[in-house]
């Protein structure tokens, strides 16, 4: 499983769930995957997925789904402590690992004796788990839909590499937020 | 006397942010806005959050999600929040406000704090958040200024804090 068949099963199982993608690559590639008005594409702010995440769980009855990556969570390892000590969030947080920094060039993460799973389950979250292709992705993501408390899916990659990297993000950004603003409302109304 | 007072401007503060349309109130503790901590805790409206940058991420959500969220922070804690700020919040267009309280401005003149104490002022205006400070007088009126740009105009803006306001002495 590469990066680009990750976000694919993500976007194939959701159907209106907001979901927060980090900056870099798996913002780019879900853009052209397919640009819904669930999608928020957090360009900058590189660690803060789960952050926004955590504030839409805490403030609609929606599961949110955050697809962050390995280098995203190492930057700020501290959102799983946010996330954890709210155990009613209803917060799908996936880590996309290839140990790179590929949207950098693909340098090399300090990540390699981390453990996604055990750090999560220590900082509160409910449930943890680890998948490594699309089958058990997308199994994994059907039963957390349901989620009633914070829950991890580390997303090993077996394939960093995912060929010639979609285009950036459109600029305007406040015409973003405000599409995704009014995709979080009509789903609330509902 | 003063710390009585002072305390009345901290209630004040939190009954006008209530009634004017904020909420939910994230923040990460300040001796200077423990005052404020303390009234929003007593109404079980205070949701602590452990580093800024995380509840400046945590209101973006809140935001987006149709709220008029307050991130309560030490100037110190801007410095955190820098990159939050400056790619997120104001480059969106994300409406929140921000209540940073003062350190290293008169008459904290402690060596760790006065270089932030110099600089905030200018990063949040450099970042283009219209910043005012609050002071004892009609806090009603300088919670309306807030509501003006967050609530209704829907743009981040920020309540400065000086050291004595609600009574905290270095």
């Amino acid at each position: 499983m590469n990066k680009t068949e990750a976000i694919t099963a993500v976007i194939r199982t959701t159907v209106d769930e907001p979901i927060i993608f980090t900056t870099g690559y798996a913002s780019r590639i879900a853009s052209s995957v397919a640009d819904r008005s669930s999608h928020f594409y957090m360009t900058g702010s590189m660690g803060l997925a789960a952050n926004i995440g955590l504030g839409i769980a805490l403030s609609t009855h929606s599961t949110v789904v955050v697809v962050d990556g390995d280098g995203s969570l190492a930057m700020n390892p501290g959102c799983l402590l946010s996330a954890g000590a709210f155990p009613g969030a209803k917060l799908l947080h996936l880590v996309l690992d290839d140990r790179r920094y590929e949207s950098t060039g693909g340098q090399a993460a300090p990540t390699g004796r981390t453990d996604f799973v055990g750090l999560s389950l220590a900082a509160g979250y409910g449930r943890a788990h680890r998948v490594d292709d699309v089958a058990g992705l997308t199994g994994a993501l059907r039963e957390g839909l349901g989620a009633t408390s914070p829950q991890l899916l580390h997303c090993v990659l077996s394939d960093a590499r995912i060929g010639k990297p979609p285009p950036r993000i459109v600029p305007d950004l406040p015409r973003h937020r405000e599409r995704f603003a009014g995709h979080l409302e009509r789903v609330a109304a509902r | 006397m003063t710390v009585t007072v002072s305390r009345d401007c901290a209630s004040a503060l939190s009954d006008s942010l209530s009634h004017q349309g904020f909420a939910p109130f994230f923040g990460t503790p300040c001796g200077i806005l423990a005052p404020l901590f303390q009234r929003l805790e007593d109404r079980s409206q205070l949701v602590p959050i452990a580093r800024e940058d995380n509840a400046v991420g945590i209101a973006a959500g809140a935001s987006m999600a149709g709220h008029s969220p307050v991130v309560m922070m030490q100037n110190s804690g801007l410095g955190q929040s820098v990159n939050a700020l400056a790619s997120l919040v104001v480059p969106y267009g994300v409406p929140m406000l921000l209540i940073v309280s003062m350190r290293g401005v008169p008459p904290d003149d402690t060596s760790e704090n006065v270089v932030m104490g110099r600089i905030t002022e200018s990063v949040l205006a450099g970042a283009g958040i219209p910043v005012s400070w609050l002071d004892a007088g009609d806090v009603d009126e300088q919670v309306a200024w807030a509501r003006s740009l967050v609530v209704e105009r829907r743009v981040p803006a920020a309540l400065l804090v000086a050291p004595g306001l609600f009574g905290w002495r270095p």
